[in-house]
């Protein structure tokens, strides 16, 4: 079942969207192989922030709400996972806005959150790493940290 | 108004075809283009009207609804657009020239 105020907060989240959202982004609602919409899953791209070495790249995340939302915060999972310090093994994302102990807030927008992870690509928080590889990386050798990133934004390039 | 109400509204669906619809399409450079064009016209005439006005040819650009790549012949209606919504237009690119490493 679902709940009433996800669903209508969700709609609007969609409506508001289709008239304006940041520029080459995309966020819709999965749809169900019938055709109806899935308004609890979106598929969501972010493309990566023009001059850093995630440009060209657009990564794909699924943005998974639970019946409690907008009181819990959406799940934002990267598919496939991405390789990231802040990025789980699992594709999750580990960013505060998104943890309903610290920085979630109920008024948070859709919008809100995908610019903040674009935001956080190019700016990895090193004092919370998720993943070993990732962090590993970055804190021994930035050079070869911004070729893999470099590489994985070829890889994700849009076609 | 005093008009009366049209004597044989139109049906549903024929009414949706023939209604015109704005849609704004936004460039990289967050520069806006409004366009009103019929559910059921094929959207070819947007991205043509839209290249005249850049100075472009259409094979530079490409036209993003919702990530996904709007071809000439899709309509409105098939890509299932509402009014007022928004369509990206992108430089055409070649990524990962991985051969030139």
């Amino acid at each position: 079942m679902s709940n009433g105020i996800l669903t209508s907060r969700l709609m609007e989240e969609r409506k508001q969207w289709r008239k304006d959202h940041p520029y080459g982004f995309y966020a819709r609602p999965q749809k169900n192989d019938d055709g109806t919409l899935n308004i609890c899953i979106w598929n969501v791209g972010i493309p990566g922030i023009k001059g850093t070495p995630w440009e060209n790249g657009i990564y794909k995340l699924s943005m998974l709400f639970p019946q409690e939302y907008p009181a819990k915060p959406p799940k934002c999972k990267f598919t496939p996972p991405l390789f990231h310090p802040n990025v789980y093994p699992s594709g999750t994302v580990c960013l505060s806005i998104l943890n309903e102990e610290e920085g979630w807030k109920p008024g948070i927008t859709i919008k809100q959150i995908v610019l903040g992870i674009q935001q956080l690509l190019n700016e990895p928080n090193p004092q919370s790493p998720a993943q070993a590889e990732a962090y590993e990386l970055f804190r021994r050798d930035k050079v070869a940290y911004e070729q893999r990133v470099r590489q994985q934004a070829r890889e994700n390039a849009m076609t | 108004m005093s008009e009366q109400p049209n004597p044989t509204p139109p049906a549903g669906d024929e009414k949706k075809g023939d209604e015109h619809i704005n849609l704004k399409v936004v460039g990289n450079d967050h520069n806006e283009v409004f366009f009103k064009i019929k559910r059921t016209t094929q959207l070819k005439k947007l991205m043509d009207a839209y290249c005249e006005r850049q100075g472009k040819s259409l094979s530079s650009l490409r036209f993003l609804y919702d990530g996904e790549r709007v071809q000439s012949h899709n309509t409105p209606q098939e890509l299932e657009m509402e009014d007022g919504d928004a369509i990206d237009v992108m430089v055409e690119q070649i990524g990962g020239q991985i051969n030139n490493m």
